[in-house]
Parts: C-alpha cells; sequence; structure tokens
C-alpha cells in the first residue's frame, strides 16, 4: 500500500477517534456538575479550566477567551476552527485525509465521514447549549456507526490495520488523559478556595470517569457497586477485557503493528513493534502499587510520552518511507496534537489549482 | 405536449432546439421523454431533484470553487432533463470522432519525426516550432505504439442548422468524464421508469475500456502492467474526477510525492519498500511533471521522470507534447491535417477560424472584435477569451493591444449560436440553454468511444459559456437506438 495512503488511513481514523473522546470528556463534564449542582454550579471554572489542561493547550485557549466557562470551553473544545483539536476540526481534518484517499476506502466509510461533517456545519453553539447531551451522543454514535462500517465494509488487511493502530493509540492517549483530568481538578482546587469536598463527591466524580469511557456497567460487572478509587483506575489502566481501558487498547495496537511486520513475542523486527511491545508487557506485569508508587500523574504522564513515540516510529518505519527531508525531530514536535492534512493545507496548493481542459 | 413544455419557447429564428422542430412539433426522439415529464407536477420536480442532490453530496462530486473559506465545495449543477441523441446521429459523431483522432495521431508522430507535412509546406513550420507545447527535446522519442493521444475529449457543438462541429480537441488532459457516470447513475436513481421506456445505450464501462487502454500501452509486456493515476492533489478542481477513475479501474492513486525514479525506471513509494510503475495517466500538466526538465519549482512532479519516459522504461498518457495539436491556431489546420495523411474529407467539419497571424486574417479580426469569439491560442476552461457581443470597447481595445503585440497567440471565430435545449430553471419553469457535448476518445490498440459523452449546459440566461469554472451545469447525454 502507497505510503502515503497508509498515513491517511492513519490520520483518518485518529481525528475521528479524538472527537469522539473530545465529546466525551465535555459530556462527563456537563454530568458531572449536574449531579454536583448542590454544592457547586455548572460554570466552576475549575471543572473546565481541567479540560483545557488535559487537551494541552492552555496558552492557545488564553490568546482566545478571558475566562473558563461553560460557554467559551464548550465553544474552543467544539467549534473553534483555530483550535486543531476542536470537534470541528477533527472532523474536518478526518475527512480532509478521507478525501484524499477516497479511492482507497469504502465508499459508506466516506459518506459517514462526510455525513458526520456537514451535520456538525449546521450545528449552532445555542443548539450544544440547549441540549448537550444529544449533541454529544451524536458524535459518539457517529464514531462508533464510522468504526462499525470501517469493520464491516472495508477488507481487514493491512490498511485496516494501520486504521487500529491509531485508533488505540489515540484512545490510550485520551483515556490517560481523562484520568489526569481528576487530577487537575484536585489540584486546581487546592490552588484555589477549595470548597468543601464530601466524601460522596468523590466517588461522584469517578463514577463521571467511568461514565464518559462508557464503562460504568462493565465495572459493575467486575467490582459490583465496589466503586472506589483503587478499583476504577485498576479498571480503566489494566483491564484487558474492557475496550476503552489502557491495557485493551495497548493490546490492540500491538496487534495490528505486529499483523503489518509480521513480528511475535520476543521478535520485533522495528523500533514501532519493540517499543509497543514494551509498554504492554509493562502493563502486563503492573500492579496499583507500582502505579502509586511512581505517583499517578507521573505515571499518567511518562505513558502518554512513550505512546508518542510509538507513533513517531510507525510515521518512520511506514510513512515516511525513503524521504530523508523529514526529520525526526519535527516528527515528535507534531505528534500527537496536529496531523498530516493540517500540516499539507498550505502545501503547494497554488500549483494543484492549474487549469484542467 | 406537458405543462412544462407548453409555455417552453423555442426561439428557431435564432437557435437550433434540440427538443422542439422549427414547425413547433417535438422531435421524435423526445416523445416518450416529454409525455413522463407531462405526468409530473413541480413537486414531483422537485423531489426527483432532492434524490439527485443527495447523490451527488453523498458522493463527494463536489468541485472546489477557489479563494473561499466557508463552504469551499459546491455540488456540480446538474439539470434533470437528459439530452437524447438518436443512434444515427451518434454515428456521425463517432465515425467523425475516429477518423479526427486518428489523423491527428498519425500528424503528431510525423511532427516529432520526420516532420513530412511541414516539408510539404501544409502547415507553416513557425507554426509548430514556435508552439509553447512543442517539445523539440522529444523529437525522434516512439511512445508504445506510436500513440500519443490515448485520452481526448472533442468538444462538439451544433449550429444554427443542427450540424454537428468540432469547437476544440482537448488533447492534453481532458477532465469531466466522472460526471457524465455519475449523471448516469443520478438519473437512474431520479427516472426509474424513464429508463425503462427508452433503449439507451451503456457507458458504464468507460472505466474498464480506459484501464484497458493503459494497459495496452505498457511498455513491458512481460508481466501485468502496473498503472496508476497521477493526481496534482486533494486541492485541484477535478481531484474528484481522479479519485473516482482510480477506484473504478481498482489501481492506485498517486501523488508526485508517492512517486521516485531510480536508475531510470518508477516506482511508488509503499509500506512495504519500492513497486515498480508502468503506465501513468497523468492529470498533472506537461509543464509540472518533472522539475528537472520542465518548471524546477513545480512540487507535483517527480524529478527524473522525463528521463524515464525516454529511455520507455514508463508510459504517459497521454504523452508528453501533444499540447501542439491542441494549441487552437494548429485545430484550423485539422481538415487539412486529415486530408494529409488520411486522403478522405472531415466527416466533421471546424467552426471557421481565422488567424491572427495571418495578415488578411488579422485585419479582418481587428475589424470585427465586436462580432467575432477572440481566444488565446494555449488557454483551456473559458479563460483568455472575448466574447465579441458581449464585451465593451474597453475590453477590445484591451484584446486587441494584446492581439497586435502577440498575433501567433489568437486566433477569432465567428459567435456561434450553439444549439439550445430546455433546461429548468429554478425547477419551476423550462428555459432554452445552450449545449454542447464532450465526448471521450480512447485509444489503444483501437479506438474506442463509450456512446454518449458530458452535455455541458450554460445554465445562466442567455450565457454562452458552459464550462464549469465560468457557472456552467451539465446533463445526462442519451445515445438512444430507434
Amino acid at each position: 500500500m502507497l505510503s502515503r495512503v497508509a498515513e491517511s488511513l492513519f490520520w483518518m481514523s485518529r481525528y475521528f477517534e479524538r472527537a469522539e473522546n473530545t465529546a466525551r470528556f465535555l459530556d462527563v463534564n456537563f454530568n458531572l456538575l449536574l449531579d454536583l449542582n448542590k454544592i457547586t454550579h455548572i460554570e466552576n471554572p475549575n471543572y473546565w479550566v481541567a479540560l483545557i489542561l488535559v487537551t494541552s493547550d492552555r496558552d492557545r485557549f488564553n490568546n482566545l477567551y478571558s475566562e473558563y466557562s461553560a460557554h467559551s470551553v464548550t465553544d474552543y473544545l467544539v467549534f473553534n476552527k483555530n483550535n486543531p483539536n476542536s470537534i470541528i476540526s477533527c472532523i474536518g481534518l478526518a475527512r480532509e485525509n478521507a478525501r484524499s484517499i477516497i479511492e482507497s476506502i469504502s465508499s459508506e466509510m466516506w459518506e459517514q465521514v462526510n455525513n458526520l461533517y456537514h451535520y456538525l456545519q449546521n450545528i449552532t453553539p445555542q443548539f450544544v447549549h440547549n441540549d448537550p447531551y444529544s449533541f454529544y451522543k451524536e458524535i459518539k454514535n457517529a464514531s462508533h456507526l464510522f468504526q462499525g462500517i470501517t469493520d464491516n465494509t472495508f477488507s481487514h488487511n493491512e490498511g485496516w490495520d494501520f486504521i487500529q493502530i491509531a485508533k488505540y493509540l489515540e484512545r490510550s492517549d485520551n483515556i490517560a488523559r481523562l484520568i489526569d483530568v481528576k487530577y487537575h481538578m484536585l489540584l486546581s482546587e487546592a490552588q484555589s478556595q477549595p470548597e468543601i469536598v464530601e466524601g460522596s463527591e468523590d466517588i461522584i466524580q469517578w463514577m463521571a470517569v467511568l461514565k464518559s469511557c462508557s464503562a460504568l456497567e462493565a465495572f459493575r460487572k467486575v467490582y459490583l457497586s465496589k466503586i472506589d478509587p483503587d478499583n476504577i483506575l485498576r479498571f480503566l489502566i489494566l483491564d484487558r477485557t474492557f475496550p476503552r481501558s489502557i491495557n485493551f487498547s495497548v493490546c490492540a495496537a500491538e496487534d495490528a503493528l505486529w499483523r503489518i511486520s509480521g513480528s511475535s513475542r520476543h521478535r520485533y523486527v522495528n523500533n514501532a513493534d519493540r517499543l509497543i511491545g514494551k509498554i504492554e508487557a509493562e502493563l502486563s506485569y503492573t500492579a496499583m502499587e507500582d502505579i502509586y508508587a511512581k505517583g499517578l500523574h507521573t505515571y499518567l504522564e511518562d505513558l502518554e510520552q512513550r505512546l508518542v513515540k510509538v507513533g513517531e516510529q510507525v510515521h518512520l518505519t511506514y510513512f515516511a518511507y525513503h524521504t530523508p527531508d523529514i526529520e525526526s525531530s519535527d516528527i515528535a514536535e507534531a505528534l500527537p496534537f496536529t496531523g498530516v492534512a493540517g500540516g499539507r493545507a498550505n502545501w503547494s496548493q497554488a500549483q494543484q489549482h492549474q487549469q484542467q481542459q | 405536449m406537458s405543462r412544462f413544455f407548453e409555455r417552453y419557447e423555442a426561439d428557431p429564428s435564432h437557435f437550433f432546439d434540440e427538443v422542439i422542430a422549427p414547425d413547433g412539433i417535438p422531435r421524435s426522439h423526445y416523445d416518450k421523454l416529454l409525455h413522463r415529464f407531462g405526468q409530473f407536477s413541480i413537486d414531483d420536480v422537485k423531489a426527483r431533484r432532492e434524490v439527485v442532490n443527495i447523490f451527488f453530496r453523498n458522493q463527494g462530486i463536489t468541485f472546489t470553487v477557489y479563494g473561499e473559506e466557508e463552504g469551499v465545495e459546491r455540488i456540480f449543477p446538474f439539470d434533470l432533463i437528459p439530452r437524447v441523441v438518436p443512434a444515427h446521429e451518434w454515428q456521425t459523431i463517432e465515425k467523425g470522432l475516429v477518423q479526427r483522432i486518428t489523423a491527428i495521431n498519425e500528424f503528431l508522430y510525423d511532427i516529432y519525426h520526420t516532420q513530412k507535412i511541414l516539408k510539404d509546406k501544409i502547415i507553416p513550420p513557425e507554426l509548430i516550432l514556435g508552439s509553447q507545447h512543442f517539445r523539440r527535446e522529444f523529437v525522434g522519442v516512439t511512445p508504445p505504439l506510436g500513440i500519443y493521444i490515448h485520452v481526448t475529449g472533442s468538444d462538439i457543438i451544433r449550429d444554427k442548422e443542427g450540424n454537428y462541429l468540432v469547437l476544440e480537441d482537448n488533447l492534453r488532459t481532458p477532465s469531466g468524464v466522472s460526471y457524465m457516470l455519475q449523471n448516469r447513475q443520478a438519473m437512474k436513481r431520479a427516472f426509474p421508469v424513464l429508463f425503462d421506456k427508452y433503449k439507451i445505450r451503456p457507458i458504464e464501462n468507460y472505466p474498464q475500456e480506459l484501464l484497458r487502454t493503459l494497459q495496452e500501452i505498457s511498455p513491458n509486456s512481460r508481466r501485468e502492467p502496473n498503472v496508476v493515476v497521477l493526481t496534482p492533489g486533494i486541492y485541484n478542481s477535478a481531484y474528484f474526477e481522479h479519485s473516482f477513475l482510480a477506484r473504478q479501474m481498482g489501481v492506485e492513486l498517486t501523488e508526485g510525492k508517492d512517486l521516485v525514479v531510480n536508475d531510470n525506471k518508477v516506482y511508488t513509494r509503499t509500506t512495504r519498500g519500492l513497486e515498480r510503475v508502468d503506465v501513468i495517466y497523468r492529470r498533472v500538466d506537461d509543464a509540472f511533471l518533472d522539475p528537472l526538465v520542465f518548471r524546477p519549482d513545480s512540487k507535483l512532479g517527480v524529478a527524473g521522470l522525463v528521463n524515464a519516459y525516454r529511455k520507455g522504461n514508463v508510459t504517459l498518457a497521454n504523452a508528453i507534447g501533444t499540447g501542439v495539436a491542441d494549441d487552437k491556431v494548429i485545430y484550423s489546420f485539422v481538415p487539412a491535417i486529415i486530408k494529409y495523411y488520411l486522403g478522405e474529407d472531415p466527416i466533421l467539419q471546424n467552426v471557421p477560424t481565422w488567424l491572427a497571424s495571418n495578415p488578411s486574417d488579422l485585419k479582418y479580426i481587428l475589424e470585427n472584435l465586436g462580432s467575432l469569439v477572440v481566444k488565446a491560442a494555449n488557454e483551456s476552461g473559458g479563460y483568455g477569451m472575448l466574447i465579441g457581443p458581449e464585451s465593451t470597447i474597453e475590453q477590445q481595445e484591451s484584446f486587441a493591444e494584446m492581439i497586435v503585440a502577440n498575433p501567433r497567440n489568437y486566433i477569432a471565430q465567428p459567435t456561434i449560436s450553439l444549439s439550445r435545449h430546455p433546461s429548468f430553471y429554478n425547477d419551476t419553469e423550462l428555459y432554452g440553454c445552450h449545449i454542447d457535448l464532450r465526448p471521450y476518445v480512447l485509444y489503444g490498440k483501437t479506438v474506442t468511444i463509450v456512446p454518449g459523452g458530458l452535455t455541458r449546459v450554460a445554465l445562466k440566461r442567455g450565457s454562452l459559456v458552459v464550462n464549469s469554472s465560468q457557472g456552467g451545469g451539465s446533463k445526462d447525454t442519451w445515445v438512444v437506438d430507434e
């Protein structure tokens, strides 16, 4: 398969997954604040700043908005085209990537990403404000539909594997960030005047994290109603069977990488395989005590960095083939929050506009 | 007559009308169509319009409007009333095009080899050797089977008497064939009953015919030819078509950076390493193909491609240098070219053309700017054109200056009253819009033309320009057996 096609499949999938996860971040925050409305109010900036912190572009936000509120954060994460990670930007970029390989994907896949794009063009901030639940549900469902369509209309060969790698790398990164939201909330509460934190509030916050991974029901089946932070973290980080846990996602990414290269356990053929194998092996033998010993926040940050490295190696191994002009330092900076199409937008557009007879 | 057609005015004293004969009676091959549309209310038409719009939008059939941030993609305007071409008329078009394309190919071969036609003084040598599309580097290079113009799309119009005339031969990278195919799909969805009533010749095999043609010109007969399509990229206005054709043929769509030349052989960069390429259906202009040979600033091309081509390791379709016969000045010699190489009279006539490089013609052109259409010899897409009757004095004066400064670059033709075809205006009434026809001609071991083509419509009231870049639309074209 053409390297460029593989790369566009990768980014199409990655942006779609990112849009879904952003919708989850926002949805859970609304839910959380509604659950907590007895002790706080929906505009409590501590809850909104956390969302900006986990998407790690606070500076860009501060350049555009003066306060952290439901309105400004929603606008930034859903509609703002200057934010390359807003839902509207992600779907635009997913579609742009899909469009550049429209002959390689199934027409059903194209129709789905194209439909969502057109749907978003007609959505107003007012609509989201009035009915956030329906809007985020729509995005999540559109993403699920896209994955289902992909699984059922697109051959499960190399191209499909690149889609899986992108999806699961993005997802494991996002779960780590989502868990980290909780950390940031506690942090920002400690910095400002802390409100009275009751024991039940803590549990409600953790339940919200589970909900945002659609994990509450699956969690209950394993741990019954013992909703304590320890079990929740174990479930979201280390569970090997739940599709929105980090361990599951890393395993799935590893499987896809190995199918492409023909690697197997103890025998890797490239650095991408080696790095993902290392993460997977460590997760398999990690206990919660190891994570606490390192500190949850540090552990998650470290994991995110290592996932970035995997993405970088995928790029060097499969996409940058025979293009020595791309330096690895550029790529490290470009990942994970910018994509190919974003960078390509200015690329020789003028020449492409040449006349057609 | 249906309610839509009752109020339709054909204006036969000025234009040839495709549907209504001068006596006011519909032409017989339109009877069934008129009858069917007669059963429709305005709401029926709107409902079908919606079906068609959704089809085009879902397929991503849009074209790009440059220079706008929002909604840069628009649906290509499509008219619901199909054009019907009876089989006997199609036979003339088909024969005429085969003759014309065969002769032009012989001409190109001659120009890039012995140049007999110049020595015999049929065409003044300076017109060829001074043409900006003449590639002297390729004199003596013979493409496989001696074929230069594998894919062409001649524009055909009808004059006031209904004669089919060739307006221009697009011999470089003609576009629009995907619209021909998709228009048919859209019509099948919206008007299934009507299809049942006509014996419409199918065009759906075009992609297979194109692939067969491209495979036939492979330089390497020992293995299954690896064919790729080369596009300028997703920001090109015809990108949809490039990807559509690649998908329909089941071949890779490549951009310049997907290709690499090593030891005069062309390869694609893949996730598994390099793969050899035999035939490139390129939709990139000559000038951008290879930064080492043509424009050094080209980011769309492949360094070393031209040498690989010259060595005969890869075939380009169309060949490099076909633009020399595409030139609107050379166009005026096509009847002579047909006579010279084939010894036949042209079946399809040219539009009368005056050459500014010819002193007596120049005088005539300058004196009659207000009634002529002046065209730059090497532009396409409706750019660089003066339509005399619609122009202002200032425009005429500025054109006159340009013509005098560079007479080789201009030709003039009488303002032809393109034939008109009833087309929907706001889906509520019919209006006579000017149309042309672009059939697509494939040239491999044989010349193949799928029965049909793209009928372009000037949907702006009274406009003569059918190019999509200038607000034109299209309609489905049915070649029907009577």
